[in-house]
């Protein structure tokens, strides 16, 4: 953008005069609307929120009350009878499954429609792309009877469909990564005489680094936050969180119950989140 | 002049790939077609009857027309709740990005918040939703009004099934389009500003058209989710009439020997529906002009 400046104006006086007068900013209504604004959509964020945390500690909470008349852990015992371990277990198993699955795959396929596009790369990226179009209890029923009949184990079975159903993500992650991948580095490497190991564990890796922890991280979400292929595959033989959430909101009375179990879905990813974001800002020199 | 150490070097610097770069692709393309063309090929097949559970194969159409008026009522229910909630979603996400955008404590909180819901599953967001919104939830509680307290959980509006939808989507929308924004809106609208653009005037000018082809896909994909997920209209919606997903589930696990051909057509429409979204949304996303 050029500006041309009236002649005896410096530049930093239009700076200061811009950032004074409001260019972009906004003047003491818009601020006070924005700041109401803020505070709005921080209280929808996180009201859903709420009852899950008064609920935790609430040992006795019967209706009209507002605030929970005793508090206490005794849902964390109620919730840990029920099989939360067990769940918990379930859920970090398939979680990491599906993204050690997925995650590879998914650098490959976009590594693939980055450097060596091909007349079948319109194909492949359809193809990629195309489990967000299509809801996934569509393809479970069909896939069932697919199944049973190659006698694949339903746990093979509950990973193989959310791979496919991860791999969207992971691609298109890996792919946008890519995009701003300059190979010639690689190059550079193999003409100082590395071998491809260490052309992979040297360059390519740490270049990637970043987008591969986003990846592997969405991969992981969409095993962990599955219901439906879980139970429609699974049929019981694998029992996660999001299962006993749903037995226990289904039935009635269960409310500290459900409330321990769900903050046990939300704890992980939060604190990988939490741990990413605190190694990603240490070492900014890092990223490409 | 050519030396001996130049050829060596040569040909040390593009090693051979062992595998052509285009089969790269192969692993992933294998996993998801099994899933995508063998499942949507077989759940066809079953509801054609051509896979019965018992008896002979044959083509027909009995499936789809069993229940042709609760598929409809279905399909425009669940047309209904997705389009509502996705709606709100990319309101509420376009203004949460908004805020984002300009930095400082309140795009900094705004953007914490929106992320906490991004990680939890919607059974969760749903069972939560219940404690809020429920004639005993937390909201009836706090505002004591027992009796009057509508029926948002398994009331006639479906009310509490939308709030799930739109709170989960629109802080996936609103990220979304925040980093979208992020990288390349700052320079139009300072640019704007100096040529004398409003507020309204860059709103509508610059960052509506900037963010349109995010919005548009993260749109597209929060419809897709909500038209086609189950848990949450299972366990926050009212038994009849029942969303897509509802019926097919209901069907699939029922015991009659001509439900799994009935659930199967019900989830081919609900599939074609998807589908039709999806192609009218990549139709309106080429005249976008940004849209590479």
């Amino acid at each position: 953008m050029a500006v041309t400046l009236p002649p005896g104006l410096p530049r930093e006086a239009l700076r200061k005069d811009a950032a004074r007068n409001g260019l972009t900013r906004s003047r003491a209504a818009g601020r006070i609307l924005r700041t109401a604004t803020a505070a709005a959509l921080a209280v929808w964020f996180v009201l859903p929120l709420v009852p899950l945390g008064l609920w935790v500690f609430a040992d006795r909470w019967s209706y009209p009350a507002p605030l929970p008349q005793h508090w206490g852990l005794e849902n964390v015992d109620s919730a840990l009878s029920r099989g939360a371990a067990t769940g918990f277990a379930g859920s970090l198993a398939l979680g990491l499954a599906v993204s050690a699955l997925a995650t590879p795959l998914g650098v490959l396929a976009a590594r693939s429609l980055a450097f060596h596009p091909s007349r079948w790369s319109a194909l492949f990226s359809a193809l990629l792309f195309a489990p967000l179009a299509l809801p996934a209890f569509v393809t479970v029923f069909g896939l069932n009877v697919l199944l049973v009949r190659l006698q694949v184990p339903s746990s093979a079975g509950v990973v193989l469909v959310l791979t496919a159903y991860a791999l969207p993500y992971t691609t298109y992650v890996m792919r946008l990564a890519f995009g701003a991948h300059d190979l010639g580095f690689e190059e550079e490497a193999c003409t100082l005489g590395a071998t491809r190991g260490q052309v992979f564990l040297r360059v390519q890796l740490p270049l990637i680094a970043p987008a591969l922890a986003r990846a592997a991280f969405l991969a992981f979400l969409v095993g962990w936050s599955d219901y439906l292929v879980t139970v429609l595959i699974g049929g019981g033989s694998l029992v996660t969180v999001p299962l006993l959430v749903a037995s226990a909101a289904a039935g009635t009375g269960n409310d500290g119950i459900v409330a321990v179990l769900s903050l046990i879905a939300l704890a992980p990813p939060l604190a990988l989140l939490l741990f990413a974001g605190m190694t990603g800002r240490r070492r900014p020199g890092a990223r490409p | 002049m050519f030396l001996p150490e130049t050829e060596v070097l040569i040909t040390r610097s593009r090693p051979k790939p062992r595998v052509p770069g285009a089969l790269l692709a192969v692993p992933a393309i294998v996993i998801v077609a099994f899933v995508v063309v063998g499942g949507s090929a077989m759940v066809t097949a079953q509801s054609l009857g051509l896979m019965p559970l018992v008896g002979r194969p044959e083509l027909s159409t009995a499936a789809y027309t069993a229940h042709g008026g609760d598929l409809l009522v279905g399909g425009g229910l669940s047309l209904a709740i997705a389009g509502t909630s996705t709606l709100l979603a990319c309101l509420i996400g376009f203004m949460a990005a908004l805020i984002m955008m300009q930095g400082r404590w309140c795009g900094k909180l705004v953007a914490a918040m929106s992320s906490l819901s991004i990680p939890l599953p919607h059974i969760v967001g749903a069972a939560a939703t219940g404690l809020l919104l429920a004639d005993s939830g937390l909201l009836a509680r706090v505002f004591g009004t027992a009796e009057r307290w509508p029926p948002l959980v398994g009331g006639p509006w479906w009310a509490a099934v939308i709030f799930e939808y739109a709170w989960k989507e629109s802080a996936f929308v609103g990220l979304v389009l925040a980093g979208t924004l992020a990288t390349r809106s700052v320079d139009y609208e300072e640019t704007a500003a100096l040529l004398g653009a409003g507020r309204l005037g860059r709103l509508r000018h610059v960052l509506l058209p900037l963010s349109l082809p995010a919005l548009m896909t993260s749109g597209t994909i929060a419809f897709i989710y909500s038209f086609g997920s189950y848990e949450v209209a299972w366990l926050l919606g009212r038994p009849y009439p029942e969303p897509l997903p509802v019926m097919a589930l209901r069907l699939y696990n029922s015991v009659t020997l001509t439900s799994r051909p009935e659930a199967a057509a019900v989830a081919v429409v609900t599939a074609a529906v998807s589908l039709c979204a999806v192609l009218m949304a990549l139709a309106f996303l080429r005249k976008i002009p940004l849209w590479r």
